[in-house]
């Protein structure tokens, strides 16, 4: 029988078959789990353990007594993986989301189109979604694969606009900032970075340091570890405490309500800023998340400025303020003395061809020196001006800390101007400039330029002999420069200080008397060619012994004298009563 | 009282000791799977329900039952069966396609009140039986190439019923079987070759069309074949014949590749570059070779793997339970499944050599090709070196009507091991 015959053969054939296929098969095994062992075990750890970013809770920013004045609060985003849209149409589960939370359809997904090509693999479809939403998704979790839950902390300022222009803001790092930042601090899309004011300044101390958690997960992404293992702990931002007086702050605030200006008062002689209010503000609170196109182009195109800082980032003229300046180079270079008495005031001087007018049309008529920085005679610091060298006056206000930034934190800080011949030179061309401008620049007019912290920092610093360091915002800054030596006699110091006390008592800056203890000051009252003058205050108090310096302008308000020294007068009332040295008496609050 | 060996099915000892252990295996897999993830893992909810366990152990006990009785059936009356149970299995298949309900996009179940069977199951006892009965007639008598193709019709209805379904994998299942059942029964070389180089041609062109973009490998092919036809002298319309099918099988692709359906593509694809779609089609042949590498030589632990017990593994209770058994028993145990299953094999083509009757030596063999065919293409497809289509472990994965009639095919096996020298 042939069939029979040929089986031991066929027989053999088949056995040798299946046992080089079953070799085979065995074979590969032994590849696989013997030889590839460690690297197939390797993904299978890497398959359910997740890497996890844990970001430190930002620093607080408290005021000087510890008050919160900016804090986290958790903020609950639904996320979804950004595949869940892929070609521009969203999948069932993404049309199911976009049905229930009622959200419209293109402009969502051109929001989370946006979000995608920042680079971001999972991308936020509620931001600070509500109770409801966040029940709708925890409900039909298995229904909805890769949606999640995302909670994290967004800063809050809890006093809204009142320090905007101090603390600045954060908001989500930009590519810039990822371009610039230092590869260790780790910065992520999505982190939050300090993008102003002591916000950025501090950054480094308020931030901390994110954590590194590792965590075990199933197939569908769920964390399912009991235990989570930290590769790196979390290092908390540090609280930093402003300088500033949340109260005096509120004070200047409200005096400020409705104009634009800016008020700084500087405590003596530490240099710590205790109230700074730049009016307009805005709300930080609306830039630490997207901010609507609606939101921003109102802000942005205010004639207003809400987001223009004029506590360091506006420069006015001085004018009379600079007269305590044009006093003290004069005196120093010995053109005048303190009791000198100039040709009288007619209400104006001839100069070549010019009539500089004095700001009282009817003039002065004789005034010695303390008279005419009491009532401002802009004829008298004509006639001193002229008898100075353009950088004898320059040096002086330089000595003060004018002309350069002082502050070091804020960027944003313009220094100001204090032009000297080589200035003149430059702009103008040599000698294409003659000795008038020493006419403008003896009164503060002219292109002087200063911002109200400098003249805060001017006067204290007048106040107190050059004691004052720059202005620090926050407590424990080191100032960005010391005390500064003053080139004035102390005898020349003293009676400015006691002529500046007379324009309060019975000179231009009258108002300012409401503080209800004796106040040093000048007023000042700046030409604006593009309109209404600017009104300037600055003084220090108790006169006798300074504690506090203020400075105060008012955009387009008229008369320093009539509308910024009552700012001061009122503010320092308020400080005084909270540091018990006067007792609020009734009638004085009750005073226009 | 009724003798404890009633409970016994009677045949080779060690076919039955295999079969035993596979089974354990299986139960002791199935109830890993079905548990919650021991260590310090929160509780979950286990996707494969405890039910699975249980109803694979009912199985297990009608299993047994059936070897025990396939085990002691006259072999004549099995012969007589075969072309009864073949046409009953081929109505049950015309039925599914008919009334079967759709599930996932193929038909493949029909339910019976509580039960859930699957005929393309039954059919491979069915064309095994009809098979061996068919060739067993032609034993040295008649045209071998009659034999030859009548058989391949009879293997192929069935094949075209259950690709209808669609179900790719079991459809090969009939041919596998066909092909090592015509082998034992004695091809023609020529016919052999023609097949052999007809196939070689559809790889070919596949490779020219979807792989290379070019026509040219092809056709280069054909040539050599043309050359190779010369050279050999064969009779021009016998050479004309098999350049026919070679041409055949190569034009045949891209029309058998047109009306497949995306996933069966994609997965073919995804087999020639696995890097092509790693979290869809790819997914889980890269998931099941990290399972079973990762068990290394002695395994995670028996109910600690983590392929496992957090889901990365698909169908880890039906197709890819052989990655469970790699993760957890290591080496040592899906080895020694593979050793069993190969003795298993081995005990199948013993007993095909040494029966007498040609219909009860092309039964074993058509068993031997069935168990060599589903657990080399199975562990294969999840060790990755074939692309992934459905097919169980018999004996081992989760499903009543494969472990029913793989045990039935056992049976078969232990029932012809008691025959040795009958008439």
């Amino acid at each position: 029988m042939e069939f029979k015959e040929a089986q031991p053969v066929r027989g053999r054939i088949f056995r040798s078959l299946a046992l080089l296929l079953f070799g085979i098969l065995l074979l590969n095994l032994f590849g696989l789990m013997v030889i590839r062992h460690e690297y197939y075990r390797d993904r299978a750890l890497k398959n359910r353990q997740v890497q996890f970013r844990v970001a430190a809770p930002r620093g607080r920013i408290t005021d000087r007594d510890g008050i919160p004045l900016a804090d986290n609060r958790f903020h609950s985003d639904i996320t979804i993986p950004a595949s869940t849209f892929s070609g521009g149409a969203p999948d069932s589960t993404l049309q199911r989301l976009l049905t229930w939370f009622d959200l419209p359809l293109e402009s969502t997904l051109e929001d989370l189109e946006n979000q995608r090509r920042r680079g971001k693999a999972r991308v936020t479809l509620v931001r600070g979604a509500t109770m409801g939403q966040l029940m709708a998704v925890e409900e039909r979790r298995p229904s909805l694969p890769g949606v999640r839950v995302e909670s994290r902390l967004r800063r809050r300022y809890l006093q809204g606009p009142l320090l905007a222009h101090v603390i600045g803001y954060t908001g989500e790092v930009d590519q810039d900032d990822l371009d610039t930042a230092p590869p260790d601090l780790d910065y992520r899309v999505g982190d939050s970075i300090g993008k102003q004011g002591v916000e950025s300044a501090f950054e480094l101390r308020l931030r901390g340091r994110s954590g590194m958690k590792l965590e075990e997960i199933n197939a569908s992404g769920r964390i399912v570890g009991r235990e989570s293992v930290w590769l790196r702990p979390v290092l908390p931002g540090r609280d930093v405490a402003l300088s500033l007086s949340l109260p005096l702050q509120q004070t200047m605030d409200s005096l400020l309500a409705g104009r634009r200006g800016c008020g700084v008062a500087m405590a003596i002689p530490s240099g710590e800023v205790l109230a700074a209010v730049s009016s307009p503000s805005f709300d930080p609170n609306l830039m630490t998340a997207a901010i609507s196109t609606d939101d921003w182009r109102a802000l942005s195109e205010d004639p207003a400025k809400p987001f223009f800082n004029r506590i360091v980032q506006a420069t006015y003229p001085p004018a009379s303020l600079y007269k305590a300046i044009t006093s003290l180079a004069g005196l120093h270079k010995s053109v005048v003395d303190t009791h000198s008495v100039l040709e009288p005031c007619p209400g104006g001087f001839q100069f070549g061809n010019r009539w500089f007018r004095c700001w009282r049309r009817g003039g002065h008529g004789v005034l010695d020196h303390a008279d005419a920085l009491a009532n401002s005679c802009d004829v008298f610091y004509y006639q001193l001006g002229l008898r100075l060298e353009i950088d004898e006056l320059a040096t002086a206000a330089r000595s003060f800390g004018l002309g350069r930034a002082v502050t070091g934190i804020y960027p944003e800080e313009a220094p100001g101007n204090i032009p000297t011949a080589e200035w003149y030179d430059r702009r103008f061309g040599p000698r294409k400039w003659t000795r008038g401008v020493l006419l403008n620049n003896a009164i503060g007019q002219g292109e002087v330029l200063v911002t109200p912290l400098q003249m805060a920092l001017l006067v204290a610093r007048i106040a107190s002999d050059g004691a004052v360091p720059g202005p620090t915002f926050v407590m424990g800054q080191t100032p960005h420069e010391g005390p500064v030596d003053l080139p004035f006699s102390s005898r020349h110091m003293a009676w400015i200080r006691s002529a500046l006390r007379q324009v309060v008592d019975d000179g231009t800056g009258g108002a300012a008397q409401a503080a209800g203890v004796p106040v040093a000051g000048k007023t000042g009252t700046a030409q604006n060619p593009h309109g209404e003058d600017h009104a300037w205050f600055m003084c220090y108090a108790p006169a006798e012994a300074p504690t506090v310096a203020v400075a105060v302008v008012l955009e387009n308000a008229g008369h320093g004298g009539s509308e910024a020294a009552p700012v001061a007068g009122a503010w320092l009332h308020d400080y005084f009563v909270r540091a018990g040295l006067v007792i609020p008496e009734p009638e004085l609050e009750e005073q226009p | 009282m009724m003798r404890l060996g009633a409970l016994i099915p009677r045949g080779d000892r060690r076919l039955l000791v295999c079969y035993v252990l596979l089974v354990l295996f299986s139960l002791a897999l199935l109830w890993s799977v079905t548990e919650p993830l021991r260590g310090s893992y929160s509780l979950m909810r286990v996707d494969v329900p405890k039910v699975v366990f249980w109803r694979q152990l009912l199985w297990a006990i009608v299993s047994w039952l059936a070897v025990n009785v396939v085990s002691r059936i006259p072999i004549r009356h099995l012969e007589n069966l075969s072309w009864l149970a073949y046409l009953a299995t081929l109505v049950l298949l015309v039925a599914v396609l008919a009334i079967g309900p759709e599930v996932a996009g193929s038909r493949r179940w029909l339910a019976v009140g509580a039960l859930r069977l699957q005929p393309s199951e039954f059919a491979k006892v069915g064309v095994v039986l009809l098979l061996a009965t068919w060739l067993a007639r032609r034993v040295d008598s008649g045209s071998r190439i009659m034999a030859t193709l009548g058989s391949l019709v009879l293997a192929i209805v069935p094949a075209v019923l259950v690709l209808r379904e669609p179900d790719l994998g079991t459809s090969l299942v009939f041919l596998a079987v066909w092909l090592g059942m015509i082998f034992w029964y004695g091809i023609s070389g020529l016919l052999l070759m023609t097949a052999l180089s007809s196939a070689a041609s559809a790889v070919i062109m596949f490779y020219s069309e979807r792989v290379a973009a070019q026509a040219w490998p092809w056709a280069v092919y054909i040539v050599l074949i043309i050359g190779v036809l010369f050279l050999v002298r064969l009779s021009m319309s016998v050479s004309v014949l098999v350049l026919f099918s070679n041409i055949a099988a190569g034009l045949g692709i891209p029309l058998l590749w047109a009306r497949m359906k995306p996933y069966q593509q994609e997965r073919i694809l995804t087999f020639f570059d696995p890097t092509r779609d790693e979290m869809g089609t790819g997914y889980q042949a890269i998931q099941s070779k990290v399972a079973i590498g990762s068990g290394g030589l002695f395994g995670t632990h028996y109910l600690e793997g983590t392929q496992k017990g957090l889901a990365f593994l698909p169908e880890r209770h039906t197709d890819f339970i052989f990655s469970v058994a790699g993760e957890e028993l290591g080496l040592l145990g899906a080895g020694t499944m593979l050793v069993l299953f190969l003795l298993l094999v081995g005990r199948a083509v013993d007993v095909a050599t040494t029966v007498r009757r040609p219909f009860a030596s092309l039964l074993a063999i058509g068993v031997a090709a069935y168990f060599t065919f589903h657990v080399v293409v199975n562990v294969a497809i999840t060790t990755g070196l074939l692309p992934v289509t459905g097919l169980p472990l018999p004996l081992v994965s989760y499903g009543g009507s494969n472990l029913l009639v793989s045990s039935l095919m056992v049976g078969l096996l232990l029932n012809l091991s008691g025959h040795r020298y009958d008439d």
